[in-house]
Parts: C-alpha cells; sequence; structure tokens
C-alpha cells in the first residue's frame, strides 16, 4: 500500500534521508523508531506530500502528489495544527466536503464519541488543550476512512483514554486491511500491535524487523538499542 | 567576568560569528546597510535643493501619534500579561540561579534597548523622505531614532510596573484606565476647544501643535517635543524633554527594585506567553487569531462547498467569525478613512489620487502576506485535499482578491470624489492597485516555489521584495515613459500600460509557480534561523 523507493532528501548539504526503501502493506502496522534527528519526520512529511525528495514514493500504486493518492492517505502530524476560528465540528465538516465525503455523519459522530469530543462540538479550535487538539487532528484524519494512515507522535499529549482509544483504533484499522505507519519514541505503547519496524539512524534505516523474526523474550525496546546503541541489556536495566 | 556580562557579550559574539555561517543572512544584512547608507547619501546630496516644505511642528505630530500608538500597547500589556524583557532561557536558567534578582533586573533592561531598537529600525529608512518634507538631513533620522528607543525604553517599565501593581486586582486595574485616559484628556478638551474656535480641522489641530498641552502630555509629547527641539537647535528644550524620559524611567527602575525585589512572578506571565506564542508559530500554526485573547461567539455554524471551493467558504466562516465585518476588518476601514483625509488635505491639488495609490501599493507589498490564503501553505490540510493544486490555490485567494476589490472600490471611489478626479482615472486607479494585489499574491507563490521555501521568513522577505521591484520596474519606466508622449491623457494611458502589465505578470507568476502545492516543501515560519 505504501511504498518508498531510493528516497532522498537533502537540506542544503544536510541529508535528512538516505536512499530509504521502505514497503507497508495492507493489514499491516509498521513502526518507524530511531533517535532525535534520525530523520523520521522527514521520511513522513516526504510520504505526505508535503515536502519535494528524491525517489518514489507510491500510495497503492499511485504516485504520492496524485490526488488518487491524496484520496487513500490519511495523516496525524506530530504537532495539531487546527483553524482557531472554526469549531470541532467544522473541521471534521471541512474535511468532508473538501474530501466530497458522502454520509459521512455518522462516522464523524462517532469519532467524536470514542475520543470524548461528542461535547466539544462547539468549541473552537483555538479553546483546545493540546490533547484535544491531537484528538481533533486524528479524528480529521481518520474521517475520509483512508487505505493508509501516517503518524508522527501521535500518542504525545493525549491522556490515558486517548491512549487506549488510539492503540484500539490502530488495531481495528489494521484489522480492517488499512496500511499503517507510526513514528513514535514510546516503544512500549506498540509492543501488542507491530507487525514490522524500520529503524532509523542518521537519515537511513538500520534495520528493518519483522516480528516473526525477534527472539522469545525479546522486545521491540531491546531490537531498538540493540541497534541504536548496541548494549542492550545495559540500557534496559538502567 | 559576571556572568551576566558573559551571557550579554557571548550572545553578541554568537551573533555575528553566526553571520559568518550563513551567507544568505550576512548578505541580507549588507544589502540592508547599503541601502541605509544610499538613502543616507540620497538625502544629503537632494537636501539643498528641497527645503523646508512643512513646518517642523507638523513632525512633532507624526512623531506623537507614533509614540502614542506605543504608549496604548503598553498599557494594554501592562493590563494583560506585563511586557517582555526576558527569554524562556533567563527564565530557566538565570531565575533559578545564585545571582542577584536586581542585577538580572538591570540585565533584562539592557536587553529590552536592543528590542526597542529593532522596534525602531524601520526609521533609518525614513532619512528621504524627512528630507524631502521637512528639509532635515540624516542627523535628524538618529534623533528621531534616539527619542523613540528612549520612549519605548520608558513604556516597556511602565508596562511592567503597570502589570506589577494590577495584576489579579480588578480595581487597581480600573484605576489604571482611569489614569489613562485622564493624562490624555486636557489633550482631548484642548483640540475640541479649538476644533469649535477655529471651525476648522487643520487650523485646530495646527494650534494644538503649538500648544504647551501637547508638549506636556507623558512620554508621547514628551518625545516628540524632545526629538523635533533637538533637531531645530533648541538643545535646552531636548535634553530638558528627553532628560525627563530618562529619569521617570530610572525612577521607576528604582521603584520596582525597592518596593519589589521578588518580580520574577510579574514578568514569568509575559515572558512564558510569548514563549508560548513562538512555540505555537514553531509547531506550523502562524494564523494570529490562535493567540489571541479576544472572547470569540460561536453563533452561525457550517461550512458549505465541495472540493476545493470548501476552503473558500471556510475562509469566509472564519473571517465573520473573528470579524464582525468579515473580511474586511479594522484595518480596512483605517486605509479608507486615511486615504479619504489624503484626499482632503490634497484636495485642489494635481496627483493627489496617484500619490494615493502609490502609498498603497507600497503597503499592500507587505500587507498581501496577512490573506489567508497565503497562511494555508503553511498548514499540511491544503496539500492532502486531493484535488488539483491549481484549484486550491484559486479558490484559497478567492477571499483575499474579493476584499481587496470592494476595498479599492470604496477607497479610490471616495477619494476620487473627494479630490474631484475623472471617472477614467477612478477606474483606471482601482484596475492598477487590484491587479497589483494579484501580480503580489503570483510573486509570492513564485518565490516560494523558486526558494522552495527553505529559507529563513527575513530572507524570503526580502527576495520578495527585490522580485517586485524588478518585476514591477520594466511596467513603471514603460508607463511613465509613454505616458509623457501623450501630456493631458498620458496619466491615463500610462495607468492603463501598467494594468496590462500587472495583469500579464501576475498571469506568468502564477503560471511558472504552477504545482507549487506539488513542488515545494511546506514552508515554516522560521523567524530569522534555519532549520
Amino acid at each position: 500500500m505504501i511504498n518508498v523507493n531510493n528516497m532522498s532528501k537533502k537540506y542544503g548539504k544536510l541529508v535528512a534521508n538516505n536512499n530509504i526503501n521502505l514497503s507497508i502493506d495492507g493489514g499491516e502496522l509498521a513502526v518507524l523508531l530511531g533517535p532525535n534527528g534520525a530523520g523520521k519526520s522527514t521520511l513522513i512529511k516526504s510520504i505526505c506530500g508535503l515536502l519535494r525528495f528524491g525517489g518514489s514514493i507510491t500510495i497503492d500504486g499511485h504516485e504520492n502528489h496524485t490526488t488518487e493518492a491524496k484520496r487513500l492517505l490519511g495523516y496525524v502530524p506530530e504537532f495539531p495544527v487546527l483553524y482557531p476560528m472554526l469549531t470541532v465540528a467544522e473541521h471534521l465538516e471541512f474535511i468532508a466536503k473538501a474530501y466530497r465525503l458522502d454520509n459521512w455523519k455518522q462516522n464523524a459522530k462517532e469519532l467524536l464519541r470514542r475520543f470524548e469530543l461528542d461535547d466539544k462540538n462547539m468549541k473552537l479550535g483555538k479553546e483546545l488543550s493540546k490533547g484535544m487538539q491531537q484528538k481533533v487532528s486524528v479524528c480529521c484524519a481518520l474521517l475520509p476512512q483512508p487505505k493508509a494512515v501516517v503518524f508522527d507522535e501521535p500518542l504525545v499529549g493525549l491522556d490515558p483514554h486517548g491512549i487506549r482509544e488510539l492503540k484500539a483504533v490502530m488495531q481495528q484499522l489494521r484489522d480492517s486491511g488499512c496500511a499503517l505507519l507510526v513514528s513514535t519514541h514510546m516503544i512500549e505503547s506498540m509492543e501488542e500491535n507491530w507487525d514490522v519496524t524500520y529503524i532509523m539512524v542518521k537519515g537511513q534505516i538500520e534495520r528493518v524487523c519483522r516480528r516473526s523474526e525477534i527472539k522469545a523474550g525479546q522486545s521491540l525496546e531491546d531490537v531498538y538499542f540493540e541497534i541504536t546503541e548496541g548494549h542492550p541489556e545495559d540500557t534496559r536495566h538502567e | 567576568m559576571s556572568s551576566l556580562a558573559f551571557l550579554l557579550i557571548r550572545s553578541i559574539k554568537n551573533s555575528l560569528l553566526e553571520l559568518l555561517h550563513k551567507p544568505a543572512k550576512l548578505v541580507l544584512w549588507i544589502a540592508i546597510i547599503a541601502m541605509i547608507v544610499g538613502i543616507f547619501v540620497l538625502s544629503t546630496s537632494t537636501r539643498q535643493s528641497a527645503g523646508s516644505i512643512l513646518d517642523i511642528n507638523w513632525l512633532k505630530g507624526i512623531l506623537f501619534l507614533l509614540v502614542l500608538f506605543f504608549v496604548v500597547m503598553a498599557i494594554q500589556k501592562g493590563l494583560a500579561n506585563g511586557d517582555t524583557i526576558f527569554d524562556m532561557s533567563d527564565v530557566n536558567l538565570l531565575f533559578v540561579s545564585p545571582v542577584n534578582p536586581r542585577m538580572i533586573l538591570m540585565y533584562g533592561i539592557v536587553r529590552m534597548a536592543k528590542i526597542a531598537f529593532l522596534a525602531g529600525f524601520f526609521i533609518l529608512f525614513q532619512s528621504n523622505t524627512l528630507s524631502n518634507v521637512f528639509g532635515v538631513g540624516f542627523n535628524a533620522v538618529l534623533l528621531v531614532l534616539l527619542g523613540f528607543i528612549l520612549a519605548v525604553c520608558l513604556l516597556q517599565i511602565i508596562s511592567l510596573l503597570i502589570y506589577s501593581l494590577s495584576n489579579g486586582k480588578p480595581a487597581r486595574k480600573m484605576v489604571v484606565r482611569f489614569i489613562s485616559v485622564a493624562v490624555f484628556l486636557p489633550l482631548i478638551i484642548y483640540i475640541c476647544i479649538q476644533l469649535l474656535q477655529t471651525n476648522a480641522p487643520l487650523a485646530a489641530v495646527e494650534n494644538t501643535l503649538h500648544s504647551s498641552i501637547i508638549t506636556w502630555t507623558p512620554v508621547a509629547g514628551w518625545a516628540s517635543e524632545g526629538i523635533v527641539s533637538l533637531i531645530s537647535g533648541n538643545m535646552g528644550n531636548g535634553f530638558l524633554f528627553l532628560g525627563l524620559i530618562v529619569l521617570s524611567g530610572a525612577l521607576l527602575i528604582l521603584y520596582i527594585v525597592l518596593s519589589n525585589p521578588d518580580y520574577y512572578e510579574d514578568v514569568l506571565v509575559a515572558t512564558e506567553t510569548s514563549f508560548e506564542k513562538k512555540r505555537i508559530i514553531s509547531e506550523g500554526q502562524i494564523n494570529t487569531d490562535a493567540t489571541s485573547m479576544k472572547k470569540v461567539k460561536v453563533s452561525k455554524t457550517g461550512i458549505v462547498g465541495s472540493g476545493a471551493s470548501t476552503i473558500f467558504y471556510k475562509h469566509l466562516r472564519e473571517s465573520f467569525r473573528a470579524n464582525k465585518l468579515g473580511l474586511w476588518g479594522t484595518s480596512s476601514i483605517i486605509i479608507i478613512f486615511s486615504a479619504a483625509l489624503v484626499a482632503r488635505f490634497m484636495s485642489g491639488e494635481s496627483g493627489g489620487l496617484l500619490m494615493i495609490l502609490q502609498i498603497l501599493m507600497w503597503m499592500q507589498i507587505f500587507f498581501i502576506g496577512t490573506g489567508r490564503g497565503l497562511k494555508e501553505v503553511y498548514m499540511h490540510y491544503i496539500y492532502l485535499i486531493p484535488e488539483s493544486s491549481f484549484r486550491k490555490i484559486v479558490w484559497s485567494n478567492l477571499e483575499l482578491a474579493f476584499k481587496v476589490l470592494v476595498e479599492s472600490l470604496a477607497i479610490f471611489f471616495i477619494a476620487g470624489y473627494i479630490l474631484g478626479e475623472s471617472s477614467p482615472l477612478i477606474i483606471l486607479a482601482i484596475a492598477v492597485y487590484t491587479l497589483f494585489s494579484f501580480l503580489l499574491l503570483g510573486i509570492n507563490y513564485l518565490s516560494l516555489r523558486w526558494t522552495g521555501a527553505d529559507l529563513s521568513t527575513g530572507l524570503l522577505t526580502f527576495i520578495y521584495t527585490i522580485a517586485v521591484i524588478v518585476i514591477m520596474l520594466p511596467g513603471l519606466i514603460t508607463a511613465i515613459f509613454v505616458g509623457r508622449m501623450y501630456g493631458g491623457i498620458g496619466v491615463l494611458i500610462g495607468l492603463g500600460i501598467l494594468t496590462i502589465w500587472e495583469l500579464i505578470a501576475a498571469l506568468v507568476c502564477f503560471a511558472l509557480s504552477k504545482g507549487i502545492l506539488h513542488n515545494c516543501d511546506m514552508p515554516v515560519f522560521k523567524p530569522g534561523s534555519q532549520r
């Protein structure tokens, strides 16, 4: 569903992403891990068509800048940026009308209920806390019922209910055949759901690890520290 | 070396070293300095022939209004959060360190002077205007800047003090409001009396400017009188009033230091608010509505449209919610009123409408960026909507195009009527102004497309401004050249040529920036720094 081939991105002389290859099928949840400055957000923004890049990125076979690809893709940015003068309900209405969605109201209502926003319908974007804004941002991304969803640090700022609900939503999306790419530093939050992990270091994918490949008793966190620091045990027991 | 001196010196040193690592920024600063020197040379070479056109007291009036604007801002800030004289890094590192709080306050005040200088930087570019209008030289510009810095520093201290005294005390806030009005009451009464006596607004203003009432009005009056006295060579009066500002500032600092050494809490809210605004901007929220404290009443709701057109209807909903007049806010009213006022002053003289057009076009270069359409490219939504890039750009700028068209109709019909100008001239002025805005949008997108938006905001603005001048020059030169050949109707022909040029140039700019939403990095607002 999401295919990244030989993708590179430079900012002046700085190589943020170097020859990245990544593939996520429908019904697969991929976790993107890496230390700060590894190039995860750059990769995610490139997939969503927000940055120029070298190489190719396709969504279900469509080049990522095409309207077909955009119709299939949902994006939850790292920082939830809402329109300060629109209410929560109007954000969803805006997305529904801009994406030309039919029969969207029931879906919108259900999303708002799941994220405990049903009583915040008339609240303006600027009146919401950061966590609430993040929830609205998730609702906006999921309203068009995309076939591929990219999450950039989606759990930051969410309350425990929001975290639980979002994890449940991710599970449901995966079960329904949606391809998911989640960039996060909260490794333990992804332990239950992940299928494949891409670990990035200094703009490159250092390791691709499938759940079936890890040893018994080994956690995602162990795999991560093994790649980034080389001493999983030392770090784990600190 | 003390920690505070180290901080100050190291900050300056690092700022200079940063220039060496960022050649583009260095070029920008060299260009700015070259422009200031150029303006200085131009003003000294044209001064002898120009002579004094307007009474220097009018300069006093302009300076009074300028400082008055900052007075109102300072009082508002003081009643809300106080003024920012520290950074969040100062709060986190300095406030918890074992350094005397009074010394830290002094450090904050030294930093404050730097902010005041930057706020008054634009004054350095006014040399030519001051030379032509008042017949004064570059030394006068430096005096204006000095007086302005002193006034702004004093106002920042006043703002801090107002917050310190009135924070969480509604009764005291009322007293501050009462005093703020009372201070200007004698001046208001004096102007009203003059209006009744003379029955001529211009004469009333002129009499007020010559009166001691305006001179003794705190801060704005002191600063304007001090500056104008020094420019006129009345050194005693100049030093008296500027000295009054310095003395007031010193006394207020002394009061803060002696009465409230534990001032950290008073500056904390302002610093945190300022930091939060910067953080929100750096996270992609450049819409000023997001940080506005203004209460918004939600009555009508809902968005119409389908596909790309939804962006336009969303803009309408946002604008009407933010402002009862919708697309036309207070700034539109001020511009229309100011143009009418200038027209009233210029009544009977030739070229009044062209002068208004020229001023408004200059202003539009910088105001065009305040439209919602351009702000959309800083948010991810417009990139993800599954519609063609062209349709999204057109619909997202329709609000601004409509706003400018209606504004220009009001501005030029009213001003043209007051000036008694012909209908063709008024219509052509509307066309030139509206199409110029259209061209500016095109140049904005072209600048983003060409640079890939991977530049600091300052440098991007500089490139954009140079692009506007370069693109407009062929049209302007042709319009002036051809217009002069035809005598009486030459102005109309010249404006006609300019209109056609703007239309062609705008279409070319839009064509060249085609696919901007596909071929450009989503810009990040970078106030002076690069990634």
